[in-house]
């Protein structure tokens, strides 16, 4: 009997060794992609904007990508074509119906897409906002520049330029909230800090370089002694800026731009534009991604949006004024 | 020291119980084991087959669609070149046409805008100028200088995909590096001329190579990899197994599989070319490092196994004890009945072959027993016969020689009558010494009661007549010796000596029903019913009941007694002694004899 329980605790001891060496093998995870915060590929998250081709998303879906890559997940990017709200609407549908790991969204309209938003979240799909935010949805998280900031920003710098005085004129995307706040910020600092300083005009540039262009030709017909046209938009500045060079005002009128698009740094270089103002439009991407991957996976305290905000409910992404000085960093490298 | 080895496996001296014990985990545990194995076998070998199937199809599928991308971007450099803006700016002239190029531009952010895949779109002419949204020339030199350009040219109108691109002067705005994107080259051709009019660059990002790549996972940590026609990597893994796939072992044909020993690591290649791209998909796995369903399978077969051997061990020691602890226990039994202990017996109440041996040992003990006490009591009354009639012997001995010379002096003196009787009498003793033999031929038995009767006849004259009658047949038969002078001793004392008158004893000896019957008859007083009756229970009673007494009284007087003893002892039931008598008529004795004949030759008796 002794003899039995000799070779029954042999086996046993075997069978177990047996098990613990399978268990070891099993949790010995895949030598790539064990190390920190990793992802699975099939995990998509999605990006979505409106006018989808305009230079500015492809820096914020640079971010974006590079965080796909570091955190190992796949990543979309999907927008209206044109500037338009329900297209933009139609499209944030189409992405929610394919249940994505995470929607990262810049709002064309502060209210349009708020039950959009608000179903997706609902639906448990997480959304931050980037760029241009609609606060009265569900979304957890906004992540762009202080546009109010921003404008007040540019208003110094264009006193600076000034020498605090003189008529100025802004071109502005009016139907959109980030370029709303860019342009208080910019009157109102004119108003409270530059008593020798006026905004004599402010005008739609609807996104768009020609229409921009034809908008800031438009003012300095009207007003021939404005001295300084603060455009809110890159496409804008462009256009602002090859107005002013056919008038040969280039050298007089002192246009500050917003962003870093080729097209404006070119003129920065040049001096048609005298300053811009660049974004950290990388970091809206890439943060954006962590921030939804936080929330995919439950990594945040408490996850329940109701209770508390389980993230930073904005997030300032900064703000750079670019000149002839310091233009050369922001060409791509 | 050999041959002890061998003995120690030599199955026929090992304990039933080991036997059995090796039977049973021979029949449950081998067979389980051999099926374990053959299972484990054969599930690898479906498994690695369908493993490559599965991993060829895979990359097949991959192939599709870095293809599709491909193709993709094929369609719109040709796309891009049907534009008329971007046909007017190949052919130049009117170059600084600020409208021109923001309409190409606004048509190539068409692409970018449903194609987020493309990092970007550069257009050039054959005189180097440029247009694009998202790349730039890092320094001002003539484009048309470049290798992709050239490699554009040589293409001569032919879609080329160059891979990562590699020190170009060209940079994205958006600062895709190198090796995040794939370039694709197309020359744009004068239909009439054939002469290249420009090249269309589009920059893929690689992410979505990528993301199809990475996708598969091939066994537990197996990848896809693809590489260039070069030899390039387009695509591996951050840490792959092996850093770089040379080109030259993906020669033959357009898809295979090989393994390889790399860095002391046995891996596994799958590759498929694809014919569009010239790219080739490699699969890379560890050989050794079995896929999930094979570990899992055979985690089911090892705990099956552990299961039986659990299950078998217990059932092989159990059946094995069931069957050899009754033999063993019958075993001892049978050691302490061969040490002696006869009366030990086996207790069980089985039915079975162990049982029914254990009822037969039981029985056979028994009949020992009965055996042993028979002979024991046999060899006993056998010696103390023996002893007596040497008792008896030894001084007639003496008294014999003596009496020889008594006769001879007789003689001497010429008294014939004494010498006659003293002859006689010692004729008797010689027979009755007879060298101790228990068997006589008849003709001495009847010599000896001839003597006996002389010795008598002297005493008695011609108060006692004799007759002795032998049919001839039986003269030389062995009987007992000395079975004949008791009965006649009785006849004369208890017969003749008690009648009035002369009275006559005959002796005969005949066969009948295959028996030898001796007859010892005289016309005496007879014996009363009433003794016959006791004489004959006593007969009846001298064997085996009680052995000492009837021989005591034999011994004072009752000679009949002691012949019917050993008649019984040594022939058995069957014969003996059977007394007729009636009152002042006579009594007869008949002895039932068997028939031995003798074997020894005759002899002299020299005493």
């Amino acid at each position: 009997m002794k003899k039995l329980l000799a070779i029954y605790a042999l086996l046993i001891g075997a069978f177990l060794l047996y098990l613990f060496y399978y268990q070891m093998h099993d949790s010995k995870e895949n030598p790539w992609d064990n190390q920190g915060l990793r992802g699975e590929i099939g995990e998509k998250y999605v990006m979505v904007t409106f006018q989808a081709g305009i230079d500015y998303w492809k820096s914020c879906l640079k971010g974006f990508e590079d965080a796909a890559q570091a955190l190992n997940v796949s990543v979309e990017f999907r927008g209206s074509t044109q500037y338009d709200a329900h297209e933009e609407m139609t499209v944030l549908e189409q992405v929610i119906a394919k249940k994505p790991a995470g929607i990262a969204l810049s709002a064309i309209n502060p209210q349009m897409l708020n039950a959009t938003i608000d179903k997706a979240v609902d639906a448990g799909i997480p959304v931050v906002l980037f760029d241009s935010g609609a606060p009265a949805s569900k979304a957890y998280s906004f992540l762009g520049t202080d546009n109010f900031n921003a404008g007040a920003t540019a208003a110094r710098k264009m006193a600076e330029l000034l020498d605090n005085k003189g008529e100025v004129a802004v071109i502005t995307s009016v139907n959109q909230l980030n370029h709303q706040e860019r342009t208080k910020g910019f009157q109102d600092t004119i108003v409270r800090s530059f008593p020798n300083m006026r905004v004599v005009a402010i005008k739609d540039g609807k996104g768009d370089r020609v229409a921009s262009r034809e908008a800031a030709q438009e003012i300095m017909a009207k007003h021939p002694n404005l001295a300084g046209i603060f455009v809110t938009e890159a496409n804008g500045g462009v256009g602002v800026g090859e107005a002013a060079r056919y008038d040969g005002k280039d050298k007089k009128m002192k246009i500050i731009s917003f962003d870093t698009d080729k097209g404006t740094l070119d003129m920065v270089r040049e001096g048609t534009i005298s300053a811009t103002l660049a974004q950290g439009t990388w970091n809206m991407g890439y943060w954006s991604l962590l921030f939804l991957f936080h929330l995919a996976h439950g990594m945040v305290q408490p996850t329940n949006k109701q209770t508390a905000n389980p993230l930073p409910l904005y997030v300032d992404t900064g703000i750079t004024v670019v000149t002839e000085e310091n233009v050369d960093y922001y060409y791509a490298r | 020291m050999a041959v002890e080895k061998l003995k120690w496996f030599e199955m026929n001296n090992l304990p039933i119980r080991y036997k059995l014990i090796i039977h049973f985990l021979l029949i449950s545990i081998l067979p389980s084991l051999g099926l374990a194995v053959l299972i484990n076998w054969t599930v690898d070998q479906i498994i690695e087959k369908q493993v490559n199937e599965n991993t060829l199809q895979i990359i097949g599928k991959v192939n599709g669609t870095l293809e599709s991308y491909a193709s993709n971007m094929q369609n719109i450099s040709y796309f891009i070149a049907f534009d008329p803006g971007v046909k007017r700016f190949l052919l130049g002239g009117e170059e600084n046409r600020e409208d021109d190029h923001y309409e190409i531009r606004k048509f190539l952010q068409g692409f970018t805008t449903l194609y987020s895949e493309i990092a970007g779109i550069l257009v050039v002419n054959n005189r180097g100028a440029y247009i694009s949204n998202e790349m730039y020339a890092r320094y001002p030199s003539n484009l048309t200088e470049e290798t992709w350009y050239r490699a554009a040219v040589e293409g001569k109108g032919i879609f080329k995909i160059i891979g990562h691109p590699r020190g170009r002067n060209v940079t994205t705005h958006v600062n895709y590096k190198d090796d995040e994107v794939i370039s694709v080259v197309r020359a744009i051709l004068d239909p009439d001329t054939q002469n290249v009019l420009g090249v269309v660059l589009i920059d893929l990002k690689l992410r979505v190579i990528a993301e199809t790549v990475k996708d598969v996972r091939l066994g537990k940590s197996g990848y896809l990899a693809v590489i260039d026609e070069y030899g390039e990597n387009i695509y591996s893994p951050a840490r792959p197994i092996i850093a770089k796939l040379p080109k030259e072992w993906f020669r033959d044909g357009n898809s295979g599989t090989f393994s390889k020993r790399v860095d002391g690591k046995k891996l596994q290649f799958i590759y498929r070319k694809s014919a569009f791209t010239n790219w080739t998909t490699v699969g890379v796995f560890s050989t050794n490092d079995s896929t999930m369903e094979v570990r899992e399978i055979r985690f089911y077969v090892v705990s099956f196994v552990f299961f039986v051997c659990l299950v078998g061990i217990a059932a092989s020691f159990y059946l094995s004890y069931s069957i050899s602890r009754p033999i063993g226990q019958l075993m001892s039994f049978m050691r302490k009945a061969e040490q002696g202990d006869l009366a030990i017996r086996y207790r069980g109440d089985r039915m079975d072959e162990v049982g029914m041996l254990g009822q037969s040992f039981n029985k056979m003990l028994m009949q020992i027993n009965k055996l042993i006490s028979h002979a024991e009591l046999q060899e006993r009354q056998k010696r103390e016969a023996e002893l007596r009639s040497l008792q008896a012997h030894i001084k007639p001995h003496f008294l014999y020689n003596t009496l020889d010379t008594i006769q001879w002096m007789a003689r001497k003196k010429g008294a014939e009558d004494v010498a006659e009787v003293v002859e006689s009498l010692s004729r008797l003793f010689r027979i009755g010494l007879s060298k101790g033999n228990d068997m006589i031929p008849l003709e001495e038995e009847f010599a000896h009661i001839h003597s006996y009767l002389t010795i008598q006849k002297v005493r008695y004259r011609e108060k006692l007549q004799y007759t002795l009658n032998m049919a001839p047949e039986t003269r030389r038969l062995s009987v007992l010796k000395v079975i004949l002078q008791p009965l006649v001793e009785n006849a004369i004392y208890h017969g003749i000596k008690e009648r009035r008158g002369p009275g006559h004893v005959w002796v005969e000896a005949g066969v009948s029903g295959g028996r030898l019957i001796l007859r010892v008859g005289d016309d005496g007083a007879g014996i009363p019913e009433d003794r016959l009756k006791a004489l004959r229970q006593s007969l009846q009673a001298v064997f085996p009941a009680d052995d000492g007494k009837a021989m005591k009284h034999a011994l004072s007087g009752y000679g009949i007694i002691n012949v019917q003893a050993r008649l019984k002892l040594t022939f058995g039931d069957a014969f003996g002694i059977h007394i007729d008598s009636e009152a002042g008529q006579g009594t007869t004795v008949t002895i039932t004899h068997p028939i031995i004949a003798d074997a020894r030759p005759e002899q002299n008796e020299q005493g």
